[in-house]
């Protein structure tokens, strides 16, 4: 969207209230009167109509608008005027004047040249984001420290059992996979063969595997001694004297990022207490807290990972997806902190990250010549002799220890720009950009050695050396971590703080099913992404879910034996790939009641990628306003009937509607307050034609088939690989996409690598 | 951004503040205290496993003693000592001796029932009370005019690397033991380490503008605005960090030598790096009380470089009649009583910052031992020698007591510390109150 400051519409609360939209009155009368007199010009529709926010010379009102930046092109920013602005009432501007007011801006403000209009959404200079940053200097380090990688297929933990205290190697009397570790055994021994239950010892060994990227709480349940590594070499927790009237839960914050995995070594033992007990549990970002799954957890130990606990400010998402393109005091601040715990970091291994010892008589030529590789991998770039005497040479003195130099050239290299920031226009484009952009643009992370090698041998000119490297990029968990972001974006995972419901009405519905959801959700984005066709058109037609057997009780299915999740097919021929699936559906919901608003405007926006207004004003849905015998849908047609909110919800509502069979935890049901679901709808699309559907499947052919949404998933996931607006790539670039994707089968893979052969070999000056 | 709020933030995140580096806009870190008011300092240090009693107490009361072999390194300070005798750690209970007497030796009150078997008697957990330093230092830091940036700060010197009853003096609370420190490089981390951050940042900040300047030139003019704008943040913690430079410490930083392992055989280098980092901090005024763990109870120190390979802990259980054993152990001794002397000198020599005479003179240095004797394990005469007038105790005396508990002369360090508390560890042992002799 051009410059508002206004928050989409619908960040809305659990509560049952949301934003509706109501009347208002704005004076300006243009086409009813334009009979008479002269169409106004551009100019003057923007005089009167939008200087209130955007102000005369396009700068923005403060806590109104921001200063208009182009990134759209003529039509687009006329159809956006016409849909939603004025926000007081979109009304009021249409066509001509659109157009006009659409023409003026474009050339007042998008360009002060008005012939280079076209080329006005550009690509922008931006620095690392968050995501980036974290995932970068991880991956830096890597470089020195080792890269952890799991080469086993096998989950669970090593685990061993002693007959001593102290996990003496003679007594080691059993040695087995466990899958997790949950154990009570009372005043028992843990296993047979050990005699004395007095006395006795436990390790379980292997990583541990996060799914998304944040803080993880990892809880410790025992009365016994213990001790938790994960990731560090010191313990997490070290609780090995169990003295009496000691905490029995043991807990500790660390971050993980998303594909990596992570050395875990539990140790425990037991000697004259009364009982045992070993649980281990962990509450990963945004899901409930339970015991490590088997899935997150495999037998192989990796070398630790470096990962950066500095809070940075958020990203601006103004555009819709995070981008570094805003600086601010407190990021300047957070790439300095940030910079130190790396440098101190670097400091505390010095010998082993230059692979020196410290009476080794090379030591000092050879941490000169870490700091250089350090720099050039930060860079993403061979330094040039100027740049390897200013960032390195320049700061190891004679008179100094070399420990002092390598400080100041981490500091330097990590507040530089050329680390700092990707996109750099370069007069010439050559092989290294695109070895960054392809890496940014697929892992959010800086290029592996195959990358650089081929960027330094001349290998990355091509957009078929290009899809080579990206063909082989996305088998990297990297590039799945980055999709699954991706669609928790596109999904509006991200935008809710808590999933929570009546707990009369859902007593099952508690947030360990919450969490299951959410996992059940991923599950069914990772089989259609990555196993098979990667057909976009299955994310919304396919009819099957992932359900354990939490999930299963929930939504009464009955699951063949086992405990993980199962591909089972729901509510036979009901059901539509994501559209339907009970976390979005009780997301998109009340806490008692489902929510055709919510569902309709997140189908507009974010599957048919369609325009729809702020509401110009807060409107309360309170369910005691209606009588008690009211559909949800018979209330929602109620209070959106007036002529002005139908602009939008004639839209929104039938698209809703369709979705009237699954309840607020997205259970499908055939009846509301005794009566039988509606489902039929009528659509007005953007072409204009009248397009009838009933129910789910039906409104999931329809995007599945409508050019317009494959154009919206095109443009999203662009926009989230390049960090950058699409028109900046040239005008037609949207529609060619659209046309490739619809002939490889709406293969994303192929998608993401034709997104990343357009977006790596973009030269700007050519 | 607040320093503040940011480790307030980091806190709930549980991330540990270890990793918290410099933060821009840290308060002033307090170094000018009010030079009219006393700064009175206490400083606990241990060695373990017993001494040996010949060599050790000397034979005479009052104030003319001679110092046996183990005591001559204190000879220059011989008037400002004061040896106590005859004080028994009484508390009894769970752990075997060298855990009581590690872990009571400062708590003076018994150990929770736990997993921790020692060579004898029951095993045992963690002291269920705290230890009479944090007691202190709790009081310093609840009055703003002796209140300091740590409070506190705990050395060790070649201290195993695991927490339990033999490893650990001090206690914040019952179940709650603090580590020592025991690397001089970590240490100085935690007392200097983000006012060398910033001189190393405040170092290259002209270059990073200077590079900031040079990226721009290719970029376009709009790009431009964002470096712009990024480099005037630079410019702006570039003058932040002059007006926090311009603090100024009493004394300065101490330049450590780099690489020095931390281990078993540097201990003589360790041991001198870590006193000098105390006494520096101290006269910085970081904290008042500082406690100084050589090794650990039935710690097996090998001083090779005074020609003894055998391990402390297995020499203290030979018996009497091993003349070899025995002077080894006076050896080793001896060498503990040099650490404290080289300690005891650095405060001599260093005058009181913002105030009258040395360091020394506002401080009192404790030398202890979990046990009075390695290979009886007594818990009674633990050995005490006390150095300096920080205390106001009078000085340059040999003391003997019977059996006298030592939770009373716990109560008499906080009583000269100004905080007059009414019994400290298990009251039962607190009878007579504080030792009215040691003034």
């Amino acid at each position: 969207m051009i410059a508002s400051q206004q928050h989409p519409l619908f960040r809305f609360q659990l509560t049952a209230a949301c934003l509706l939209w109501g009347f208002c009155y704005f004076g300006y009368q243009s086409t009813g009167t334009a009979a008479e007199t002269k169409p106004p010009t551009g100019e003057q529709i923007y005089r009167k109509l939008c200087t209130q926010c955007h102000a005369t010379n396009g700068q923005g009102v403060k806590d109104k608008a921001n200063p208009f930046h182009g990134m759209k092109t003529l039509v687009e920013l006329t159809t956006l005027i016409e849909e939603t602005m004025p926000e007081e009432d979109p009304e009021i501007c249409q066509g001509k004047d659109a157009e006009q007011a659409a023409r003026y801006v474009f050339q007042q403000f998008f360009s002060k040249d008005a012939g280079a209009a076209s080329e006005m959404a550009r690509v922008q200079l931006s620095h690392l984001t968050v995501r980036q940053y974290l995932f970068t200097t991880s991956d830096l380090l890597s470089n020195f420290l080792g890269t952890a990688r799991i080469t086993t297929p096998e989950h669970g933990l090593r685990a061993e059992y002693f007959s001593s205290r102290n996990f003496q190697g003679d007594k080691r009397v059993e040695k087995r996979i466990d899958p997790v570790v949950n154990f009570q055994f009372g005043d028992k021994a843990p296993v047979e063969k050990i005699k004395d239950a007095a006395e006795f010892s436990m390790k379980w060994e292997g990583s541990v595997l996060p799914e998304e990227t944040g803080d993880y709480e990892f809880i410790l349940k025992t009365e016994n001694g213990a001790r938790l590594w994960v990731n560090e070499s010191e313990p997490i927790i070290d609780e090995w004297v169990s003295s009496q009237g000691r905490e029995k839960e043991h807990k500790a914050t660390i971050r993980l990022l998303a594909g990596k995995p992570y050395t875990l070594k539990l140790h425990v033992f037991k000697f004259k207490e009364k009982s045992s007990s070993v649980v281990l549990e962990w509450k990963p970002p945004h899901q409930a807290q339970e015991v490590i799954p088997q899935r997150n957890l495999t037998t192989q130990q990796v070398p630790g990972t470096f990962i950066s606990a500095t809070v940075f400010p958020p990203d601006d998402s103004v555009s819709g997806y995070e981008r570094g393109t805003a600086v601010s005091k407190s990021w300047d601040e957070a790439t300095t902190t940030a910079a130190i715990e790396i440098m101190t970091t670097v400091m505390k291994h010095l010998d082993r990250v230059a692979g020196t010892k410290p009476d080794d008589k090379e030591r000092d030529k050879k941490i000169r010549q870490f700091c250089h590789r350090f720099a050039e991998l930060a860079f993403r770039r061979p330094l040039t002799d100027d740049q390897k005497a200013f960032f390195v040479d320049q700061h190891f003195q004679e008179s100094e220890a070399p420990e002092l130099a390598v400080k100041r050239v981490i500091l330097l290299v990590l507040k530089s720009p050329r680390f700092l920031y990707t996109d750099r226009e370069y007069a010439v484009l050559d092989d290294f950009a695109i070895a960054s952009r392809l890496s940014y643009g697929l892992w959010d992370s800086l290029p592996d050695r195959q990358l650089l090698d081929a960027a330094k041998a001349g290998r990355l000119k091509t957009p078929a050396q290009v899809a080579q490297q990206a063909e082989r990029m996305l088998k990297d968990p990297r590039a799945q971590s980055k999709l699954r972001y991706f669609f928790h974006h596109w999904l509006q995972f991200d935008e809710k703080e808590e999933l929570s419901k009546d707990k009369t009405l859902f007593p099952d519905f508690d947030e360990l099913v919450v969490s299951d959801l959410r996992t059940s959700l991923d599950l069914f984005i990772d089989e259609v992404v990555w196993n098979g066709s990667s057909d976009y058109r299955q994310l919304l037609l396919a009819d099957y879910v992932f359900l354990n057997e939490r999930l299963a009780k929930v939504y009464d299915v009955k699951l063949p034996a086992g405990q993980d999740y199962q591909k089972v097919t729901l509510d036979k021929d009901k059901r539509a790939g994501v559209i339907t699936h009970p976390y979005l559906m009780a997301n998109f919901a009340y806490h008692n009641l489902s929510s055709p608003i919510h569902r309709g405007v997140f189908v507009t926006r974010r599957l048919l990628g369609r325009t729809l207004k702020p509401p110009p004003q807060e409107t309360e849905f309170k369910d005691g306003d209606f009588k008690p015998d009211m559909s949800t849908r018979e209330k929602v047609a109620l209070i959106t009937s007036p002529s002005a909110c139908m602009s939008c919800h004639s839209i929104i509502n039938p698209l809703g509607f369709s979705l009237e069979h699954f309840d607020a935890i997205g259970r499908y049901r055939e009846q509301e307050v005794q009566k039988p679901i509606n489902t039929a709808a009528e659509l007005i699309s953007v072409t204009g034609e009248t397009v009838k559907f009933n129910g789910a499947r039906d409104l999931a052919e329809h995007i599945a088939g409508d050019r317009h949404a494959h154009a919206a998933f095109v443009d999203q996931l662009f926009h989230q690989a390049a960090k950058q607006p699409i028109n900046a790539y040239g005008e037609n670039i949207r529609d060619k996409l659209t046309t490739q994707f619809e002939k490889s089968g709406y293969n994303i893979q192929l998608l993401l690598i034709e997104i990343m052969k357009v977006a790596a070999l973009y030269q700007p000056h050519s | 951004m607040k320093f503040q709020s940011r480790r307030a933030f980091l806190k709930e995140l549980g991330l540990s503040t270890a990793v918290l580096p410099l933060v821009m806009h840290l308060p002033s870190l307090g170094f000018a205290a009010d030079a009219k008011i006393r700064k009175q300092r206490l400083i606990v240090m241990f060695s373990p496993n017993g001494i040996v009693p010949k060599t050790f107490w000397p034979d005479e009361v009052g104030d003319k003693f001679e110092l046996k072999e183990i005591m001559q390194p204190l000879k220059p300070y011989q008037d400002q000592m004061l040896v106590i005798k005859g004080i028994a750690d009484r508390v009894r209970g769970d752990g075997d001796s060298h855990m009581r007497g590690m872990s009571c030796l400062l708590t003076g009150i018994e150990l929770l029932p736990g997993n921790i078997q020692g060579g004898s008697h029951t095993p045992a957990g963690w002291a269920s009370g705290n230890s009479i330093d944090q007691e202190i230092k709790r009081f310093l830091q609840s009055q703003p005019e002796t209140r300091t940036r740590f409070g506190s700060l705990e050395f060790g010197v070649n201290v195993p690397h695991r927490a339990d009853p033999w490893t650990r003096m001090v206690y914040a609370g019952s179940n709650k033991p603090i580590a020592p420190i025991d690397d001089p490089y970590q240490m100085f981390e935690k007392i200097y380490g983000q006012m060398k951050d910033r001189k190393s940042l405040a170092s290259i900040l002209d270059d990073v503008r200077e590079d900031l300047k040079k990226v721009s030139t290719k970029l376009s003019s709009e790009d431009r605005l964002l470096l712009e704008e990024h480099e005037s943040y630079v410019r702006q913690m570039e003058q932040e960090l002059k007006v926090s430079q311009e603090q100024k410490l009493s004394v300065e930083v101490p330049i450590q030598d780099v690489g020095i392992k931390n281990d078993n055989d540097h201990m003589p280098v360790t041991s001198k790096m870590q006193i000098d980092l105390m006494v520096n901090a101290l006269a910085n005024d970081m904290a008042r009380v500082a406690t100084l763990q050589y090794t650990n109870s039935v710690g097996q120190a090998r001083m090779k470089w005074l020609g003894i390979d055998d391990g402390h802990h297995g020499l203290s259980h030979k018996p009497d009649n091993d003349q070899d054993a025995q002077d080894k152990l006076t050896k080793i001794n001896t060498w503990f009583c040099e650490q404290l002397a080289y300690l005891v000198g650095k405060l001599d020599k260093t005058p009181e910052p913002n105030g009258e005479g040395t360091m020394l003179d506002n401080t009192l240095v404790v030398w202890t031992n979990e046990l009075g004797k390695g290979n009886s394990h007594t818990l009674n005469d633990v050995p005490l020698v006390l150095v300096g007038n920080g205390l106001n105790f009078k000085m340059g005396r040999s003391l003997q007591f019977k059996e006298v508990a030592h939770n009373r002369l716990l109560m008499s360090l906080a009583h000269a510390m100004g905080y007059h508390v009414k019994t400290f560890g298990n009251p039962n042992f607190c009878g007579d109150g504080i030792l009215s002799e040691l003034t």
